[in-house]
């Protein structure tokens, strides 16, 4: 196909979504301006990985890299970590702490917060050469992104003109988010990276699907984790781009009646199965609220997990159009004793690239790109699942916050 | 254990060392997972953790268990409850060394490298790393009280389904 030919949407969009959106190496590099380089905010780590003035870690924000730092006076600043000079990537490390940035190439100099403070020789030397008299360090900075810091998270958007975060996510999403992220202070428990080979676009579909989670993950109905009759929520912000799923397991001892009928009935159950060690699942409440499972879809770059008591943020890093990273940052709470520290542990081996549960999905994921990719330009998606409607639903049969995102991607790209 | 018996069961040699690691690793490249928890002793400690998280004193492992029922779960749930494409895997180890040892147990370590291999597809290479193990001298042979397994992959290619 013509690479510049008009790309189409099936009449019926609400409930069809083409190939193409997987596969199509332009509609990528728009997406990376409009969606990535556009006015949202990105998910860009964690406020205790740059404890104190001077710390850094780096990060990957669409396809850019970029530093998050923390100035002297305490303050979190986002920049793009590429010379003004020539380009050079200047920090290499994932994390540090340092004075200033140094570019190893001719050693300009820049502070804490991005700003350019030395360019060696700018006079020249004896009297020759030197940069231009004109030039002006202040004009010459490190690329900045806009940056807000939410209740111990950091994130930062290449556009300046943007809501706050919560106005961004909307008030039924920032319940969600504020149940985990309360601004009690946070401990990171460790890192799992993963390169997934689909486009980035399918993680984001993924969580926002009920429906497979009780059919794919054969181990959360077997182990009574994810039962298709548990009571769910399912949460989309106005716009469709954001959403929540949340369930509230039902205590064990609760007569499943036919509940468990719902739950014999799902291809792969065998309720021979038993834990030989049930530490694996047993969780202790931590959070306000009775869900036991809050999975948050904020667009475009971020799942935030909370399950038993495992809370991570997976990271989505576009490669790309059928690759991207997908990193786990796993934390929890600083006053964490060596027992729920050991917990939170045990949990993370239900997620990752070894997860009992996020296992599948890596799979499913690769599964969905070698299949669609053949015949991508003729042929779409069918998620009619709860209808076409696109609203919020208190079960796991619906499709519909897959719907919503689309709606959302479709304005913005098409805008 | 009295002085007596722990006296006699000596260091084991090279030999053996090397009889125990050839019978794990044909075990795991066989995937004859449901034997796997086998190698290790009740109280054990597994993991396979990024070296990132390891240098930095962070707990969290891309693989653990905690105990041989948290193995036994990992092995069923590998051949019962997870969806995977199919693939082979083999295990490569070499500079096998003996670091220490204290009452009936040894400490060893050895570098280690695993390959992939899906269907239709070139094999690869999963994670490249190095083992710290603590192996029991039991009066039946050699056991597994802990494999800490340090990866420098820190990218896993997608998936990681079997134990090293
Ligand atoms: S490229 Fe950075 S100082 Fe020249
Ligand atoms: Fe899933």
């Amino acid at each position: 196909m013509d690479a510049a030919a008009p790309r189409y949407w099936p009449e019926a969009q609400a409930g069809s979504i083409p190939y193409w959106i997987y596969t199509d190496k332009d509609n990528y590099l728009e997406e990376l301006e409009r969606v990535w380089y556009g006015p949202h905010w990105l998910y860009a780590g964690l406020e205790v990985e740059v404890p104190e003035p001077g710390s850094y870690k780096t990060t990957v924000l669409g396809a850019r890299p970029v530093v998050i730092s923390r100035a002297k006076d305490g303050t979190v600043h986002a920049f793009e970590n590429r010379c003004a000079h020539r380009g050079v990537r200047i920090c290499q490390e994932r994390f540090g702490s340092v004075e200033s940035f140094t570019c190893p190439y001719h050693q300009w100099n820049y502070a804490l917060d991005g700003a350019l403070q030395g360019v060696p020789f700018r006079r020249g030397i004896k009297g020759e050469g030197g940069m231009p008299r004109d030039f002006d360090p202040k004009a010459n900075g490190l690329r900045k992104l806009k940056v807000e810091c939410v209740n111990g998270a950091i994130w930062a958007s290449f556009s300046h003109d943007m809501p706050s975060f919560r106005e961004y996510v909307g008030e039924t999403i920032w319940g969600r988010y504020s149940r985990v992220f309360s601004g009690k202070k946070l401990r990171i428990i460790g890192y799992n990276r993963q390169l997934v080979p689909s486009n980035w676009k399918l993680m984001l579909e993924n969580v926002k699907d009920p429906y497979h989670a009780a059919l794919l993950h054969v181990f959360f109905a077997t182990f009574g984790l994810y039962r298709p009759d548990q009571k769910n929520a399912l949460e989309m912000d106005e716009s469709g781009a954001h959403a929540c799923l949340t369930a509230i397991m039902p205590p064990k001892d609760a007569a499943p009646a036919d509940g468990n009928a719902v739950a014999t009935s799902l291809p792969g159950f065998d309720a021979g199965l038993q834990l030989a060690d049930s530490r694996l699942i047993e969780g202790v409440r931590e959070l306000t609220g009775t869900e036991t499972v809050s999975v948050m879809s904020l667009f475009p770059s971020v799942i935030l997990l909370q399950q038993l008591n495992s809370m991570q943020a997976r990271q989505i890093v576009p490669r790309s159009v059928d690759k991207f990273e997908l990193i786990y940052t796993h934390f929890g709470f600083e006053d964490d004793d060596e027992e729920m520290q050991a917990r939170r542990v045990r949990h993370a081996n239900l997620f990752g690239p070894a997860g009992f549960v996020s296992a599948d999905d890596g799979e499913v994921l690769q599964m969905t790109q070698e299949g669609i990719s053949p015949d991508a330009e003729n042929a779409s998606a069918l998620v009619r699942m709860g209808g076409a409607e696109i609203k919020d639903a208190t079960h796991m049969a619906t499709e519909s916050a897959i719907r919503g995102m689309y709606r959302y991607y479709r304005e913005v790209m098409t805008a | 254990m009295n002085d007596l018996v722990r006296a006699q069961l000596a260091v084991p040699s090279r030999d053996e060392l090397h009889d125990f690691y050839d019978s794990y690793f044909e075990t795991l490249d066989s995937a004859r997972v449901s034997e796997w928890p086998d190698f290790f002793v009740d109280d054990c400690v597994y993991q396979i953790i990024p070296r990132e998280n390891f240098e930095a004193g962070y707990q969290l492992c891309t693989m653990q268990g905690d105990s041989k029922g948290m193995l036994i779960d990992r092995a069923q749930a590998i051949l019962k409850t997870q969806m995977f494409a199919p693939r082979y895997c083999r295990r490569l180890y070499s500079g096998l060394r003996i670091t220490g040892r204290r009452d009936g147990m040894i400490t060893v370590r050895q570098t280690l490298v695993a390959i992939q291999t899906l269907i239709d597809g070139p094999s690869e290479i999963l994670v490249c790393g190095v083992a710290n193990d603590v192996l029991e001298i039991g009066t039946v042979g050699l056991l597994f009280k802990e494999r800490i397994v340090v990866i420098d992959s820190e990218m896993i290619a997608n998936s990681l389904i079997y134990p090293i």
